[in-house]
């Protein structure tokens, strides 16, 4: 199954996770998938169907951006992550 | 006596870094003839600063707009308690520390609030910019200035035990705006005050800048990172996330239209809530010079006033103002920007 890491900013709203594994043919339904068990997470990541801009999503270290965004396929053993802004300094 | 009249050879304290291959005698004659502007000197620029001025990096301009407190003092190595003491500004108690560390060095401290009146200002004269701020306001104009200035920068943040940070060639890699098209919103995203910084974990991230400066200032550009790095020194772990393919792919505003949203002081607040503080700082530019003698006999009234050359500090309501010669104030006690604005007018006055 697809694994999708989530950063630690995130984490209290997936029930303390670093790592939550989903089904899923599609970034987008892996994390339709993962933000149905966790529904706190779906208004920090989506706003309407949509990404939020500042959600930046990758696939095995590489940015959906520049493959086929929500529509990238994924694989088994792929991981997605959330990577987030870190502001602080 | 200043090391470069004792007769000796002046590269002879670099030694040891000079004999590290890939530098060599070239790449530190290179360092030594270049100039960096740190932008903030908390806890990644004092480590940035530290990290150049040993290194010897000819010219090193550190901008920062506040004073040490004891609180920064886990993090933020350049500075200790008789700075937090003396109410010192930080640019100004780093600079008198790198100085001492080396002062072959020429080191510069500018006490201000870095934004689009001044940036251009304080990095045009110089060959790359270091990002050692706590906010993506601040980093936004350095990335506006950067594309426009055709300059180099690389950026860092920190937060807890985890950090990132890439190195940014505008015209050769993707733009700060390439790879974060926007910043949380307050209340989005944690803060130094909500989730805590590890000292560490800063050093580790401001050490990455530190050596990309190197390589940098030293030409040694094929070694340069071309990935955003994060790193967690909690979790062991460290990531290269691959961006270089975002460039010319990305619509981006800044580098590919070249629209200049925070240096053309379209984007960005006069106010802004500081990071881990409980603090806002309200920004109230004017022509001259605060007269604080005069204004602390108008707030005797009103609360406890004291003030130096460099500021004004009172309390009151349970606030406290630390008020600075150009009008802007920080206003601790409160992270709501409207409520600052409006102590802000009530004490100090627009």
């Amino acid at each position: 199954m697809p694994t999708v890491q989530i950063p630690t900013p995130l984490r209290p709203h997936a029930g303390g996770l670093d790592v939550v594994e989903a089904e899923g043919a599609t970034v987008g339904a892996v994390l339709e998938a993962v933000v149905s068990k966790h529904p706190a997470l779906r208004e920090r990541l989506f706003e309407g169907g949509e990404l939020r801009r500042f959600v930046n999503v990758y696939v095995n270290n590489e940015d959906i951006r520049f493959l086929e965004d929500l529509e990238t396929p994924v694989g088994e053993r792929d991981e997605i992550s959330i990577i987030p802004a870190i502001a602080g300094g | 006596m200043p090391f470069a009249d004792d007769g000796r050879d002046p590269l002879e304290r670099y030694s040891r870094q000079m004999r590290f291959g890939p530098l060599g005698e070239e790449g530190q004659r290179r360092l030594r003839s270049s100039r960096v502007t740190i932008c903030g000197c908390g806890a990644l620029g004092t480590v940035l600063a530290n990290h150049l001025v040993r290194a010897g990096v000819g010219f090193v301009r550190v901008v920062d707009r506040d004073f040490i407190e004891t609180h920064n003092l886990q993090r933020q190595i350049l500075f200790d308690e008789e700075d937090v003491a003396s109410n010192l500004p930080k640019a100004e108690a780093a600079a008198r520390k790198l100085r001492a560390i080396n002062s072959e060095v020429v080191v510069e401290a500018v006490v201000a609030d870095i934004d689009h009146t001044n940036i251009l200002e304080l990095v045009s004269d110089v060959d790359l910019i270091l990002d050692g701020t706590d906010n993506f306001e601040t980093r936004y104009l350095i990335n506006d200035a950067a594309v426009k200035l055709g300059k180099p920068w690389i950026f860092g943040g920190v937060i807890g035990s985890e950090g990132q940070t890439m190195t940014i060639r505008p015209g050769l890699t993707p733009c700060l705006r390439c790879v974060i098209e926007t910043s949380p919103p307050p209340g989005m995203t944690p803060t130094c005050e909500t989730a805590g910084v590890l000292g560490p974990a800063v050093a580790v991230v401001a050490s990455f800048e530190a050596v990309e400066a190197i390589k940098l200032l030293a030409g040694k550009l094929e070694a340069l990172n071309t990935e955003l790095i994060m790193i967690d020194v909690w979790d062991w772990a460290f990531r290269r996330l691959k961006i270089a393919a975002l460039k010319d792919r990305v619509d981006c505003p800044t580098c590919k239209h070249r629209t200049f949203e925070w240096l053309d002081g379209k984007q960005g607040s006069h106010t802004t809530t500081l990071c881990g503080r409980n603090a806002v700082q309200v920004a109230a530019p004017r022509g001259h010079r605060l007269d604080f003698a005069e204004l602390a006999a108008r707030l005797s009234g009103a609360g406890e006033v004291r003030h130096n050359a460099f500021m004004l500090r009172f309390a009151a309501d349970g606030y406290e103002f630390t008020v600075f010669p150009d009008g802007r104030a920080i206003i601790k006690g409160t992270n709501d920007v409207a409520k600052a604005r409006t102590l802000y007018a009530q004490y100090v006055g627009n």
